[in-house]
């Protein structure tokens, strides 16, 4: 035992790193958000050292919990279409030639190093009354009046859809990419549809992607509230917007602290039970 | 793959490149004015060498390069602009830096109350400060530092409505009219809470700064009323949409009223009735300024009317220099001046109020966005 | 295999022509005479010469392509080296610290700023480029760290057997067995990470220090005013130049290339190790 412990020193080295930026650089964030989120606000600015559990009582109040499920419902949404749109594309991306794997990459990429801000104005431009979308759906006879569409909910879609897709894409392909195609040929051979050969093979063995996939566009769409704001005209209200009224505009860092709490317990639950749902816990999934 | 490798190997160059590029090219922008301009520099004379420098902390894009430019080739400082979103952002750096590492921070009317009250601000020696005369009377002795004592005004904001009369059937003279039924789907408001709830609070006679709570949920109930004329509510950019006929009219920001009014003569600017709303941003040095010397300097340099004339005009926010006044362009007059018919004494700051009063607020206008958004 | 049809092809074109529509709008308003992005005044090049004479801008760029490449590396070496670690060890810990590691994506950013400034400032470290390094590691982390998990579960443990069996050593079996395997998603998980850096501006806000720029936090500060369109001409540019970048890694990838469609994933790990010898 011994032995193989000393064997396994250079690998206890490649976790150390981790160890060390997780309890350092999170654990830290997670201890001071948990203590700040039980203490009491002070009058005007800062926070008095009282203890109290009135703040995680405040969520209680409908129009907060309203914003929880407001939340929830867009990620949802957002994380299906991302899944439908995001799975295939990474799945035929693995199928590519190496050197077109490469350019489309890059192709994929290269959107997402231009400023966020500044690609959601180009959706702005589009969505705009007598915009872009307005005048080639006109152009092409579709609609007859401008469909006003920017500062509604699809528009927010669209917009988390936009930001958050290539995660999803990554993340399928990176597990696609090792799938030896020659068993789903093999399942070909022995006579099953490609339907079927898919579901049996391909699924299964993308699966741990898939659940990746998840996890990167799930946890993000709870958080990016400024793609709510920008392109839902501020009417879709979430609860980072909602923590980042209490904390920069409310000066309640305390609520700020409760809201973030329960946010990440319910985004943390969400996850696990996806999992259980889905048996991806038997791929040795997270959490 | 191969391609992507050698794509990051093209990238690391270039980024290695760049950043030398960056690096010569700051150094030789402090270095250059510096030898030119030996000793103007007012006060600099007792300090360590290195002093040459001032660590401005505002907002982005709050003066016009050319005097940042002009301040350095007359005073060999060289000024480093660091900005911040919020208000709340720059308190609470300037408080983790112990009222340190800036010299000159411009920040909105109540957070400067705030940062006084917390010691982070120095009293001003005026005696650095010869022109501070120039400052408009009307601009000061405001809550937020009654006696002048830590802070100098630049610019004002003034909340007012705009609206295209092409677009709009009914002629519209205060708060009240926003919420007529023929704006439906068609206006646009700033996503300042205290702003909007200010406007429902006024329409009922109410102060902004009550700390009633029945006054501000009745206020919540008003404002909840107007949601089906919201069509947005935004912070930024808010005069592209009143352009674009996204929106028909608008309660937004004076520096957004004036760019509109520039690029369409023919929108209305509506003082409402009920009463005036405006706030005022304030230079001040906080408490342990590296570089206190050089921030007066700046306060002072930025003080002289040409100077000012460049900086609002640049900015389009109401003038707080009136010696300015006289020199601003005829173009800019109407949006940068206040009318002189205008009742001053309907003008009211938005104040600090108690932290209940505070919780109200957000719950009414999380309330009223959730309404906006069925 | 073959595809047996365009159509996979057809869609994965359709996706791309969509992700780039908003940015063709974008590099279209920078030439756009007006300040105002929703009113169309006629061809003109004057953000683009706006834009030259700022000096700052291009300041900012700089520190972010250097921010978002520091931290993108340094996440991946933590990331890959944590999870490869964690497949060969069986910790009590492992469960726990997987999920806090996970955790800079679910805390607001906000938040995670905040602390981080309160955090460095206790350290004593001085604001600047090394605290926006640290912190952008640490939310990069997530990104490689999922990407290279997803696909060590189910890899072929028998290529790495095979080497162990032929007498070679843990840390030799890693790099040159275990790294190539691992490229893709190492590069995905880079590429996401530079993304992310590239794009950040809360956290930034709060870790930086005096001198500091990064090119989201010129832009987003810019709520006084109003954003101009500078930053369109900036964005077109940056565009053009990752562009050109491509093209020419595609004549050096030719130059140096023994065969055509060579083993795509054997060149990778040269780099990987020069990252974490240094």
């Amino acid at each position: 035992m011994r032995a193989r412990r000393k064997k396994r020193g250079g690998v206890w080295l490649t976790l150390l790193p981790l160890y060390l930026f997780t309890l350092v650089f999170v654990a830290g964030p997670l201890v001071y958000m948990l203590v700040l989120s039980f203490q009491t606000r002070a009058e005007v600015w800062g926070v008095i050292h009282e203890f109290t559990t009135d703040n995680y009582q405040n969520i209680l109040q409908p129009v907060y919990l309203n914003t929880f499920l407001e939340s929830f419902r867009l990620a949802i949404v957002s994380t299906l279409l991302i899944c439908a749109i995001g799975y295939p594309f990474g799945y035929f991306m693995a199928k590519l030639s190496p050197v077109w794997k490469g350019r489309v990459m890059m192709l994929l990429m290269i959107p997402f190093w231009t400023s966020s801000l500044i690609r959601l104005y180009g959706w702005i431009i589009i969505f705009r009354a007598n915009g872009t979308l307005d005048k080639l759906l006109m152009g092409l006879g579709l609609t007859d009046s401008p469909l006003k569409l920017l500062y509604t909910y699809p528009a927010v879609v669209v917009g988390m859809v936009y930001a958050l897709l290539q995660f999803m894409i990554l993340a399928v392909y990176s597990s696609a990419e090792k799938l030896d195609w020659s068993l789903v040929e093999a399942a070909r051979d022995l006579g099953a549809t490609p339907l079927k050969a898919f579901l049996t093979v391909t699924l299964p063995l993308t699966l741990p992607g898939l659940l990746s996939g998840v996890i990167l566009t799930f946890i993000p769409s709870m958080g990016l509230f400024f793609i709510a704001d920008i392109l839902g005209g501020n009417k879709v209200v979430l609860v980072g917007s909602l923590i980042q009224d209490q904390l920069m505009k409310a000066h309640n860092w305390p609520f700020a602290a409760a809201l973030s709490v329960v946010l990440m317990v319910l985004t943390s639950l969400m996850i696990s039970l996806y999992k259980r749902v889905t048996h991806t816990t038997e791929l040795e999934g997270l959490l | 793959m191969k391609k992507i490798l050698a794509f990051a190997l093209c990238l690391a160059l270039a980024l290695a490149a760049l950043a030398g590029c960056a690096g010569t090219s700051s150094s030789a922008a402090g270095n250059g004015p510096a030898g030119s301009a030996p000793g103007s520099a007012p006060a600099d004379s007792g300090s360590a060498p290195g002093s040459a420098e001032l660590n401005l902390y505002t907002w982005e894009g709050m003066f016009p390069q050319e005097v940042l430019d002009a301040f350095t080739a007359e005073t060999g400082i060289k000024i480093n602009y660091s900005s911040f979103d919020t208000d709340e952002t720059m308190l609470a750096k300037l408080e983790t830096a112990n009222g340190g590492d800036y010299d000159v921070v411009i920040a909105d009317d109540y957070i400067v109350e705030t940062a006084i009250a917390e010691g982070l601000v120095m009293p001003l020696d005026k005696s650095l400060i010869p022109n501070f005369g120039n400052i408009n009377p009307a601009y000061q002795g405001q809550f937020f530092d009654p006696d002048d004592a830590y802070t100098v005004p630049y610019g004002s904001g003034v909340q007012t409505i705009v609206y295209d009369p092409s677009l709009v059937d009914l002629e519209i003279k205060g708060y009240a009219d926003l919420w007529d039924a023929s704006l439906k789907g068609s206006v646009g408001v700033t996503s300042n809470f205290r702003v909007m709830n200010g406007m429902a609070l006024k329409i009922a006679g109410e102060s902004y700064n009550t700390n009633e709570l029945a006054a501000i949920d009745a206020a919540g109930a008003k404002l909840a009323e107007l949601a089906p004329n919201i069509r947005l509510i935004k912070y930024d950019n808010l005069q592209d949409d009143l352009l674009s006929g996204e929106v028909s009219a608008c309660v937004m920001y004076t520096s957004q009223v004036t760019m509109a009014c520039l690029a369409n003569p023919e929108l209305k600017v509506v003082y409402p009735s009920e009463g005036v709303g405006f706030g005022i941003m304030a230079q001040f040095v906080p408490v342990n300024a590296p570089h206190a010397d050089a921030a007066h300097a700046f306060i002072d340099y930025i003080l002289r009317p040409e100077v000012s004339k460049q900086c609002f005009e640049f900015m389009g926010y109401y003038c707080t220099n009136k010696a300015a006044d006289a020199l601003i362009e005829a173009e800019y007059r109407a949006f940068l001046t206040l009318p002189e018919d205008l009742d001053t004494g309907k003008m009211e700051m938005i104040q600090n109020i108690s932290a209940e009063a505070m919780e109200a607020h957000t719950r009414v206008w999380t309330e009223f966005r959730q309404a906006c958004g069925q | 295999m073959k595809n047996r049809t365009r159509l996979p092809n057809l869609y994965l074109g359709l996706i791309i022509v969509i992700l780039y529509l908003p940015i063709v709008l974008v590099v279209l308003y920078s030439f756009n005479e007006s300040k105002i992005s929703s009113v169309w005044s006629g061809f003109s090049l004057r953000w683009y010469e706006t834009l030259f004479r700022d000096r700052a801008m291009f300041e900012a760029l700089g520190n972010s392509l250097v921010l978002a490449l520091s931290a993108s590396l340094g996440a991946a070496a933590v990331g890959t080296l944590g999870a490869y670690g964690f497949t060969k060890v069986q910790l009590r810990t492992k469960s726990a610290v997987e999920y806090l590691s996970m955790l800079p994506i679910m805390i607001p950013e906000i938040i995670l700023g905040m602390v981080f400034m309160a955090f460095f400032s206790l350290l004593g470290l001085p604001f600047g480029m090394t605290t926006l390094i640290l912190a952008h590691t640490t939310f990069c982390i997530p990104y490689v760290y999922m990407l290279v998990k997803a696909r060590l579960v189910g890899m072929d443990p028998s290529l790495a057997e095979a080497a162990r069996d032929l007498g070679a050593g843990e840390a030799r079996v890693f790099f040159d067995i275990t790294l190539p395997l691992l490229a893709p998603a190492i590069l995905s998980g880079m590429l996401l990470s530079f993304a992310m850096s590239l794009d950040d501006v809360i956290i930034s806000i709060f870790v930086t220090g005096v001198n500091v720029n990064t090119l989201p936090i010129k832009v987003y500060t810019q709520i006084k005013t109003g954003v101009t369109p500078e930053i369109n001409a900036l964005c077109t540019l940056m565009l053009g130049a990752t562009l050109l970048l491509v093209v020419l890694s595609n004549v050096l990838g030719k130059v140096g290339k023994p065969k055509a469609g060579g083993d795509p994933i054997k060149p990778a790990p040269k780099r990987d190790k020069k990252e974490e010898h240094s």
